[in-house]
């Protein structure tokens, strides 16, 4: 496991290099910051290289909607700009009965406002989009074709490469161990392999947020914990057998698309925790294929290669927890993202540069206030997939 | 006979099978591959990047039978008429029959022994009688590698009548052929062993679980080694000794470890030549040549790679165990009593490679582990005292043919990851092996890395200057064996 040494100093250092991690610390560099990630594994070994691929802008509140929307613009524009798959095949939910039509009515409108062009399509209709859909039970669809997926290790290393390229140092298989802190300033880190002297920390370790929170000795209330959530994976079959992601929640919560390799993958929504147990289970295996077969019928007939367990880091309304924490200066967290933490990430990244250079970001930070829980102001839920 | 029978068969079995239109002999119970390799037919199947491929080297098999499409060609038992054709790997039945599929098969067992080798059957040999046994095999025979051999066995002397001799179960030893694991889980109480045979779901429940899963056959890295004629020892031995057909009329023998299969030839008189170095094999939709390193040509019609073996890691990471790097592969980290944690032995070549009697050694000394742990009598120090005759076989490391190959014509993995693909991600300064999986694919189709990871591995630590110990070894993911989502998708 070759890695690079641990610089003496950095301005600000990023701990974790998930998805999240790697796009904030990218766009500090490019913006002509000192930024240095320390990462206990490799790159994306978190949550994030075990990540459904989906990429969606259909949620029920406007602030998620408007992340998104600022999201997939940049998804499109880096995908481009440093050639790794991201395609616009759209989300394509399934919907079984009025009340589930009538919920996502609601949720259309708001995305509409926002100029997301969902719609709300007839069971035939999916079915030429997806023809391997079994659609005996099906009512309606919410449908939007510009949401999307992405490969995670393609995506990911394509931005620690290019932020590195901006200045950025990223440091694997080191781990933080602790927070060196004189009268409630960061002055540095205590590692695996070494101390680095640093002011700003960003937290962007998701599923482990909390030991990194009493590393550095926060009271305040930020609870995010980790959950299992498995997936699978097929053998590849012809390319544009499942172009969007479809999404069931009659059956299981499930959600399955095909990667640019081929393989069909998906989860359902098969919760364990909190744990920090990733041994992937026979019971979610079957209960993967039972659901995805009730979806796409011709799935029986394919050979399940692989199934993995990684985190979903959950907030009380699955919403993520991103901002400072005063107690401490200079102390960000970027954490707690359930199953949509991937594809927020560049949005985020954004949202993160801006409070650390600027103090103030335009995109909806402060429906992710960190404060929500002491205060007591959950938000309405997000809409979450698995 | 057909041109690569070795001897006469059965004619009361014959029967009539279609490829691609074309009729040919075959016989009842044989195997789809082998059956056309007895007519001279090597070729059977095509990747997705369009590469024809056979049934002996690695990748998998998809054909279409009697209309229907992504068949395990590799597993397809002929019958009369049937009609199989090509396809390419990523063609697959888009119209489905839903059958009620098959109940759950449930079993209680003291012992769940996976693997029916040497190392298998010293184990259920020790604790036989004694405790409760499933023996789980995922091939048709008993005896794993040992059965496919001709010649004398240290130890052993003919294997199989000391298989035959071994095979004797008492009563409470229930054998499962065919039966293929899907890994092993823990439920506090017991182990959840779940396996499949012919499409049905079993699930064993057992104490311990003795792993004596195997090795695999060293994949050689050569130009077009994914030709269809190209052939794991394993499979030679297994067509030239159980189905008494040769692999071809005259044939290469390559790698570190030719021993390992001349003396098979020898006694069938089947024609053949060592060529420890080959760089490239050429040929139409079968081998036509093979031309080494130093421009030598061959003419000969299938290559055999006996480049040794090593342990199939998968089972073991899969159940929890850790790995470590000896005597030039990947083996388990055991315990005192041979266990990787808790419940779970390993022995056999899944342990280290050596002697077939060695194996059966490990196994007996594992069951008297295991007689202990149930509070019955036993001597483990019989054997550990035996073992310690046997030193396992060290596997000298190839050096890799990075430079002067045309890396592209490479298959490292049978899914279409080429040599190049991967050496150019290394070369642009990616030296994970974590990453470098993750973007190239390496080790994540058909075969989870039991045939891929290890060349993977050494390109990485030959390139970057790693040493193979320090490289982070991804482990392996249930199910570690393909199952159709069918089989697991039924509830009760
Ligand atoms: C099965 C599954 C399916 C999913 N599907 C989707 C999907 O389709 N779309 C989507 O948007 N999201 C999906 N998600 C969620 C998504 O994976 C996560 O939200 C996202 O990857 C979070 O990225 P991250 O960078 O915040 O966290 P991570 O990728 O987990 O990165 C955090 C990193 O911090 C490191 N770390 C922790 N402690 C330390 C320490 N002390 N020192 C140094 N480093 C440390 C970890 O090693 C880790 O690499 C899915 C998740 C799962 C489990």
């Amino acid at each position: 496991m070759p890695t690079k040494k641990l610089p003496e100093r950095s301005e600000i250092t990023v701990i974790g290099g998930g998805i999240v991690g790697v796009t904030i610390a990218h766009e500090l560099a490019k913006r002509g910051e000192e930024v240095t990630v320390i990462e206990k594994r490799f790159i994306g070994s978190g949550s994030t290289f075990r990540c459904g691929t989906g990429i969606r802008q259909q949620f029920n509140d406007e602030a998620n909607v408007q992340t998104m929307k600022r999201s997939v613009e940049l998804w499109k524009r880096y995908s481009e700009e440093y050639d790794f798959p991201f395609e616009q095949t759209g989300y394509l939910f399934l919907l079984y009965d009025d009340d589930e039509v009538k919920a996502f009515k609601r949720n259309i409108a708001i995305q509409n406002r926002f100029g997301i062009p969902t719609r709300l399509i007839t069971p035939e209709e999916a079915k030429e989009i997806v023809p391997l859909l079994d659609i005996s039970e099906v009512v309606a669809a919410s449908w939007n074709p510009t949401d999307g997926k992405a490969s995670p290790f393609h995506s990911t290393a394509k931005f620690a490469l290019h932020a590195e390229e901006f200045g950025a140092k990223l440091v694997e298989y080191t781990e933080v161990k602790d927070f060196i802190v004189e009268n409630g300033e960061i002055k540095g880190l205590k590692t695996s392999r070494g101390t680095i002297k640093t002011g700003i920390v960003i937290n962007a370790t998701n599923a482990w947020t909390k030991l990194i929170n009493a590393m550095a000795g926060i009271r305040t209330k930020i609870p995010i914990e980790p959950y299992k959530h498995q997936a699978v994976i097929t053998q590849p079959i012809k390319q544009g057998s499942v172009k969007p992601m479809v999404i069931s929640f009659r059956y299981g919560h499930a959600y399955l698309t095909q990667t640019a390799h081929g393989g069909i993958i998906g989860g359902v929504g098969y919760e364990e925790g909190p744990t920090y147990d990733l041994t992937p289970t026979y019971e979610f295996m079957r209960e993967v294929s039972y659901y995805f077969t009730r979806i796409i019928p011709a799935l029986r007939e394919l050979l399940i290669l692989r199934t993995w367990a990684g985190y979903y880091a959950k907030t009380p309304d699955s919403n993520p927890v991103i901002g400072k924490i005063e107690e401490l200066s200079d102390y960000y967290i970027a954490a707690g993202f359930s199953g949509h933490g991937f594809m927020m990430a560049l949005a985020v990244a954004e949202m993160v540069a801006d409070l650390v250079t600027k103090g103030r970001t335009d995109l909806p930070a402060w429906w992710y206030d960190p404060y929500r829980f002491e205060r007591g102001e959950l938000r309405g839920r997000a809409l979450q997939m698995g | 006979m057909r041109p690569l029978d070795l001897t006469e068969k059965n004619p009361s079995k014959k029967v009539t099978i279609y490829f691609d239109g074309k009729p040919y002999e075959a016989y009842e119970g044989e195997k789809f591959p082998v059956a056309m390799l007895a007519n001279g037919l090597y070729w059977l199947t095509t990747s997705t990047e369009g590469r024809r491929r056979g049934a002996f080297t690695f990748g998998p098999v998809p054909v279409k039978v009697n209309g229907v499409k992504n068949i395990n060609g590799r597993k397809l038992v002929v019958k009369d008429s049937m009609r199989v054709e090509r396809q390419r790997y990523d063609e697959f039945q888009e119209q489905i029959e839903i059958d009620e599929g098959k109940p759950i098969l449930r079993y209680v067992v003291d012992v769940a022994v996976i693997g029916a080798g040497p190392a298998g059957l010293g184990a259920v040999e020790e604790i036989g009688g004694k405790l409760t046994v499933a023996l789980i095999e995922e091939r048709s025979w008993l005896g794993g590698d040992m059965w496919l051999k001709g010649v004398e066995q240290e130890g052993f002397g003919n294997p199989r009548e000391a298989i035959e001799k071994l095979t004797n179960f008492p009563k409470n030893v229930r054998v499962f052929l065919k039966t293929t694991t899907l890994g092993v889980f823990d439920k506090g109480e017991y182990f959840l062993v779940p396996a499949v045979r012919n499409d049905q779901l079993i699930e064993f429940m057992a104490k311990r679980v003795v792993l004596a899963t195997g090795a695999v056959d060293s994949i050689m890295l050569f130009e077009n080694n994914d030709w269809p004629g190209v052939f794991r020892r394993s499979d030679a031995l297994e067509v030239i000794n159980v189905w008494n057909v040769a692999p071809g009329k005259r044939v290469a023998v390559t790698g570190a470890f030719p021993e390992e299969i001349t003396p098979e030839l020898d006694r069938w008189g089947i024609e053949y030549v060592v060529v420890p170095n080959p760089r490239r094999v050429e040929g139409e939709d079968r081998i036509e040549r093979l031309i080494d390193e130093n421009g030598n040509v061959y003419e000969v019609d299938a290559v055999i790679m006996a480049d040794g073996r090593i342990p199939d890691i998968n089972p073991i990471t899969q159940a929890g165990g850790k790995v470590y790097f000896k005597r030039g592969y990947y083996r388990p980290v055991l315990d005192a009593n041979h266990r990787i944690r808790d419940g779970i032995f390993v022995a056999g070549s899944a342990v280290s490679i050596k002697p077939h009697y060695a194996n059966y050694l490990e196994g007996k000394l594992v069951g008297a582990y295991i007689l202990r742990e149930f509070g019955l009598e036993a001597e483990p120090c019989i054997y550990e005292e035996k073992l310690r005759d046997y030193e396992p076989v060290a596997r000298p490391i190839s050096k890799l043919p990075l430079d002067g190959f045309s890396s592209e014509d490479v298959q490292i993995c049978g899914c279409g990851v080429t040599l190049k693909k991967v050496d150019d991600v290394v070369k642009s300064g990616i030296t994970d092996l974590q990453i470098i999986k993750r973007l190239t694919h390496l080790a994540m189709g058909f075969c989870q890395g039991r045939f891929c990871l290890f060349n993977g591995a050494l390109l990485v630590s030959q390139r970057s200057g790693t040493p193979m110990d320090r490289l982070d070894i991804p482990v392996a993911r249930p199910p570690i064996k393909n199952v159709k989502m069918k089989v697991v998708a039924g509830r009760d």
